[in-house]
């Protein structure tokens, strides 16, 4: 068998695709939070590390969120930079998009398998 | 989590920036303005912003899950403007007190019209992320075809 169509298995393509939309997911909602405060007093960037979350959505983990050091604060406390979060916008429905494909590519394989190689 | 309680945090900033240009443009067309049900000339409001935990039924489990992220925000609190009245001398005015000074609010249009601006970009900061989540949940759906 395949080692890509293996859909069951902890290591198998699909899974890791799984995990890693999961995460563009999270961090989304965290852009998607930060954009919504960018004019609240006091409310400090969200993100989360990518490379090590991913490792630990593999493990099994749940996505743990940090607060963005090094950004500019303002007079009310704030320090959301809208360009940043923009960038992390289009970044992540980038991320999102090749995640999706891939994960169609993996499917029409397994229905090919089904179809048992007639196409269509 | 899901992609959906992500569209609640878009809408949840467009909520409250609309609040907030409505409020705009009432200080806006309250400029002049000498009598109002409280008595004495309008007083300017603006909005309290405050960060909220999710509103979605899941909140405690994403919660937890997201490690006491934020969610979206709230309109916590509309102050109005504690400042005295501007005195303008104008003794034909029906509202003049007997030494010719008219109260008028202490509204300043320009300082509106930026906050105003503000409250528009921030709309629009809300919608982008609102439907670029949306053409993930899109891409989602596709996988099915």
């Amino acid at each position: 068998m395949p080692v890509g169509l293996n859909l069951d298995s902890g290591t198998s393509i699909t899974n890791s695709l799984e995990r890693y939309m999961d995460l563009v997911d999270a961090r989304q909602k965290l852009v998607t939070s930060n954009i919504a405060n960018a004019d609240t007093p006091g409310y400090k960037t969200r993100d989360l590390d990518f490379k090590s979350q991913f490792q630990n959505l593999l493990d099994g983990g749940q996505p743990q969120a940090i607060e963005v050091s090094g950004l500019k604060t303002n007079n009310d406390g704030n320090n959301v930079n809208l360009d940043r979060e923009a960038q992390l916008l289009s970044e992540n429905a980038l991320r999102f998009n090749v995640a999706s494909q891939l994960m169609h590519g993996q499917i029409s394989m397994l229905k090919l398998a089904i179809d048992g190689g007639q196409g269509g | 989590m899901s992609l959906f309680s992500t569209l609640s945090v878009s809408a949840s900033g467009m909520a409250a920036q609309r609040t907030r240009a409505e409020l705009l443009t009432e200080n806006l067309a309250n400029a002049e303005t000498t009598r109002t049900p409280e008595g004495g000339p309008y007083r300017r409001k603006d909005v309290v912003f405050q960060s909220q935990g999710d509103s979605s039924p899941f909140s405690s489990v994403l919660e937890s899950a997201m490690n006491g992220t934020p969610g979206g925000v709230t309109v916590s609190d509309i102050i109005t403007d504690q400042r005295d009245p501007e005195r303008h001398y104008d003794p034909g005015h029906p509202d003049a007190g007997p030494d010719g000074f008219v109260a008028m609010p202490r509204i300043n249009p320009a300082e509106e019209m930026v906050n105003l601006m503000g409250a528009s970009r921030g709309y629009q900061a809300n919608v982008a992320s609102m439907s670029a989540v949306k053409d993930m949940i899109q891409r989602s759906i596709d996988l099915l075809r």
